[in-house]
């Protein structure tokens, strides 16, 4: 790596870091990895039933497949944990707006049923 | 230019300037941050997709939210038979590899191998018209089967749900329209349309961006440069799309 310690030697908008090669090894192994995971996502598919914990298990290994792109296909995991953090952490938003607005979306739902109790029929599940 | 060691460079202040405190180029900084916007825009997108789904009244006559796997249950060249969630799958497989190919592209990049650069460049670009080849085919059938962005014919009878479940992966499965079908949730296919679309726009983009960087590591730009962190910047952007994939995945086919 190269780096600067004068001051007027950096160049912030030219300044590109040295990288080296880290090898294939570990990319073909995320490549199995996601792979691994997606042929199990078809499989859970068609032994489990729809249910909540199928749901939670598809959601999971959608988050553990991020995992490794983010760190493994994107160099996530080799850059500096700052940068990191300063990327991932803002995803922490993303949370809070998935439990407002399914909350919402639930409450709409439950709002409607309990106006037109006719409608409110157990159908299958 | 002077070279310090590692511990030497750890020792500055970090926020003091004559550094980059995330020792990493301008470009690829703002390119992290693009795409953590863009993530806030397709999570938007696909929340939007969960409330309406939630919000999604059941009633006595249609089941709940269409079920994926009785609308996207076919393949090419495979007419008439009940193959839920494989084509999809291999669309995913696709993408996976194309994603594998463009990482190798980075990592030729890091050994300033032009040759295998162009090699594997090459490869993502395959892959990329690929996917967008499938979906094109996807978005055909399924505007075929009758979808549209202001109706949603894909609401099923309880017949409808057990004549679906009735049939075995792979056989031969036809719809009765009269009974099995009714009207659902109108926002179902219009939801579909948006989210793949844009995603699949993003794919296009993500084409086109990297036919750019094949022409310039073909033309020896990045050779004179001395480096190919542009290689690395649009693999960035390939993985997002990659990323994105995933989920969008997850919740319109799987869930």
């Amino acid at each position: 790596m190269e780096f600067h310690s004068k001051p007027g030697e950096y160049d912030a908008i030219n300044y590109v870091p040295h990288t080296e090669s880290h090898g294939t090894k570990e990319l073909w192994k995320t490549f199995w990895l996601l792979l691994g995971i997606t042929i199990l996502d078809f499989v859970i598919y068609f032994i489990m039933g729809p249910s909540g914990i199928r749901n939670v298990i598809f959601i999971l290994f959608g988050l553990v497949k991020a995992y490794y792109i983010v760190g493994a296909f994107m160099h996530m995991k080799s850059e500096k944990v700052n940068l990191a953090l300063s990327i991932i952490v803002p995803v922490v938003f993303v949370f809070g707006l998935i439990w407002v607005m399914l909350y919402e979306g639930g409450a709409i739902s439950k709002s409607h049923t309990n106006h037109t109790p006719e409608t409110h029929t157990e159908v299958h599940k | 230019m002077s070279n310090h060691s590692e511990a030497a460079f750890e020792k500055q202040p970090m926020w003091a300037g004559g550094r980059s405190p995330f020792n990493v180029s301008y470009g690829k900084l703002m390119m992290w941050i693009f795409l953590l916007s863009d993530a806030f825009t397709f999570s938007s997108l696909l929340i939007q997709y969960g409330a309406q789904r939630f919000s999604n009244v059941q009633t006595a006559v249609t089941t709940k939210w269409p079920d994926p796997a009785s609308i996207f249950n076919h393949f090419p060249f495979m007419h008439g038979l009940h193959l839920p969630l494989l084509f999809v799958s291999v669309m995913t497989f696709i993408l996976i590899l194309s994603s594998v190919t463009m990482v190798l592209a980075v990592e030729a990049g890091h050994r300033n191998s032009k040759k295998e650069v162009q090699r594997y460049m090459f490869y993502t670009i395959i892959g990329g018209v690929a996917f967008l080849s499938c979906q094109a085919w996807e978005w055909a059938t399924f505007i075929h089967e009758g979808a549209r962005l202001d109706g949603n014919f894909f609401g099923i009878t309880k017949e409808g749900y057990d004549h679906l479940h009735s049939v075995h992966f792979g056989s031969h499965f036809e719809w009765d329209k009269a009974v099995d079908r009714t009207n659902g949730p109108v926002p179902f296919a219009a939801l579909f349309f948006i989210v793949t679309g844009f995603h699949g726009f993003h794919v296009f983009s993500g084409v086109v961006i990297n036919v750019v960087m094949y022409i310039m590591t073909v033309r020896g730009s990045f050779e004179r440069r001395g480096h190919y962190e542009m290689i690395e910047k649009a693999g960035l952007y390939w993985h997002f799309v990659d990323l994105v994939w995933v989920f969008v995945f997850t919740f319109f086919y799987l869930i």
